[in-house]
């Protein structure tokens, strides 16, 4: 698991917000910083790489795919660059 | 703004409406916010009259005002689509705090995907002609109903739409006839046969993987070339057709004011033919189509008899109502790839037109004759996209 410093848990939200939220955390993060993102929506995998192609201070760290409690999660690391 | 997904004002548009629209040949302006692969894989498709651009969701999220600068300028109204329906109701917002009048389309490309339109082809005395059409891949079915009895030509996969239209009939399912083992869509033949009793017919040629080499796992009656069933006053009779598949036919329907209609699946498409190589042996296959197609059918066929092939390529195939048919005698003059060739000509035609071999069509194949049974997610997949049963235009 990559290091992160802060946690957003968007469980169970549907597209859009896992991204919505996930913008707005890091709008309150401070720069350098990693945000761990859990999400159960299957789609947030390919938008968030697609989102940070033209994000202007994302980087996508890493994403992983963990079973909890018989569900998946999509795990989503985001660093604020700028 | 503020944006709860369980609260959106936005006006929404239903499958049924949008293909409406679509059909109508009004120009039409469709944004589709999903990302660029899904949208490549599988954009809503139209007549010339449709724009469509796509510009996914999290562009507006990031940079609102960027976002909106890519719109045209002369469009009014927008229909907003993405894949569930969420993300389409989110962006239909902020182009309406902006101006715009925007809708979002229900349940977005799911919802899309899983609609079917249903029609009448023909509704007379003797009874009616019914095509059952899932716009979204250009999958065509058919259902035909006299006197109390029902017979589905190529059921697809969502069967309840064919028991609500047979039972809104008062009639009783007698035959359900797949025209070939399908290789782009599962096949609602054999589950309609498990829940209605009803007999399922393929051709026990189509009942061999062609991959695999291994037989069906399924329940069917084997389909015989000539078999005739009575659907009570229309006379169906099955005429074999390989080429597309081994145990490709063709099913001519008679109606006793003299009609005649061709249930010819994957044969005789309004543009084009039903490709020789998803069996992965189009070589050896090709001089067989060319035989059932150039030797063999035509005798059955006469100006007027109505083709109906089990898919189109382009909602512009319509005859401007919907129905995806057309007498032969029309089919032949607007039809190129049915141009008399020799067979040299007909397989070098073949060759230069075959688009790419979708590689879940062999999984599907083992799906349709009961090798692998998918759950519904993983056949929601196996079913992306649109059919590619045609040669390329």
């Amino acid at each position: 698991m990559p290091h992160f410093d802060q946690t957003l848990d968007v469980k169970g939200a549907k597209c859009p917000m896992p991204l919505v939220k996930s913008r707005k955390a890091i709008t309150e993060l401070p720069v350098g910083q990693v945000l761990q993102v859990i999400s159960t929506d299957r789609g947030s995998v390919a938008d968030f790489q697609g989102w940070v192609k033209t994000a202007k201070n994302v980087e996508l760290v890493a994403q992983e795919t963990v079973q909890e409690n018989g569900q998946e999660l999509y795990v989503h690391y985001l660093r604020r660059t700028a | 703004m503020t944006f709860t997904q369980d609260q959106s004002t936005v006006t929404e548009i239903s499958p049924r409406e949008l293909y409406a629209r679509l059909l109508s040949a009004q120009p039409l302006f469709i944004l589709d916010v999903r990302n660029e692969d899904e949208f490549k894989r599988m954009p809503v498709e139209g007549h010339a009259t449709l724009r469509t651009l796509n510009l996914p969701y999290f562009d507006f999220i990031e940079d609102e005002e960027a976002a909106l600068a890519r719109l045209p300028k002369d469009v009014e109204e927008v229909v907003v689509i993405c894949a569930k329906g969420g993300a389409s109701q989110y962006v239909a917002e902020v182009l309406n705090n902006h101006g715009y009048r925007a809708v979002s389309l229900t349940d977005g490309m799911i919802g899309w995907g899983n609609y079917y339109d249903v029609r009448d082809v023909a509704s007379a005395a003797w009874g009616r002609i019914v095509q059952i059409a899932r716009p979204a891949r250009g999958d065509l079915s058919f259902a035909i109903i006299s006197d109390g009895q029902a017979a589905l030509v190529d059921p697809l996969r969502h069967i309840n739409v064919y028991r609500e239209l047979i039972e809104g009939a008062g009639a009783k399912l007698t035959a359900i006839l797949d025209t070939h083992v399908h290789a782009d869509h599962i096949s609602g033949g054999p589950a309609l046969a498990k829940e209605t009793g009803a007999p399922y017919y393929i051709h026990p040629y189509d009942a061999i993987h062609p991959i695999d080499m291994l037989p069906a796992v399924i329940a069917y009656e084997p389909l015989r070339d000539g078999q005739v069933f009575q659907i009570g006053q229309v006379r169906v009779t099955s005429i074999w057709y390989p080429g597309h598949t081994l145990g490709q036919v063709n099913f001519l329907a008679e109606t006793p004011d003299g009609g005649r209609y061709l249930f010819t699946g994957d044969g005789i498409f309004l543009r084009s033919f039903g490709r020789p190589d998803l069996g992965g042996k189009g070589e050896a296959w090709t001089p067989i189509l060319y035989r059932s197609m150039f030797e063999w059918l035509p005798r059955y066929l006469t100006d007027d008899t109505m083709i109906l092939p089990a898919h189109f390529s382009t909602l512009d195939e319509d005859a401007g109502n919907g129905i995806f048919a057309a007498p032969y005698k029309q089919v032949l003059a607007q039809n190129d790839s049915l141009k008399p060739r020799t067979l040299e000509e007909f397989t070098s035609y073949v060759l230069s037109h075959l688009p790419v071999f979708p590689p879940e069509y062999v999984e599907i194949k083992r799906v349709n004759i009961g090798l692998v049974e998918p759950c519904d997610g993983k056949a929601n997949e196996l079913e992306l996209g649109k059919n590619i049963c045609a040669l390329a235009g």
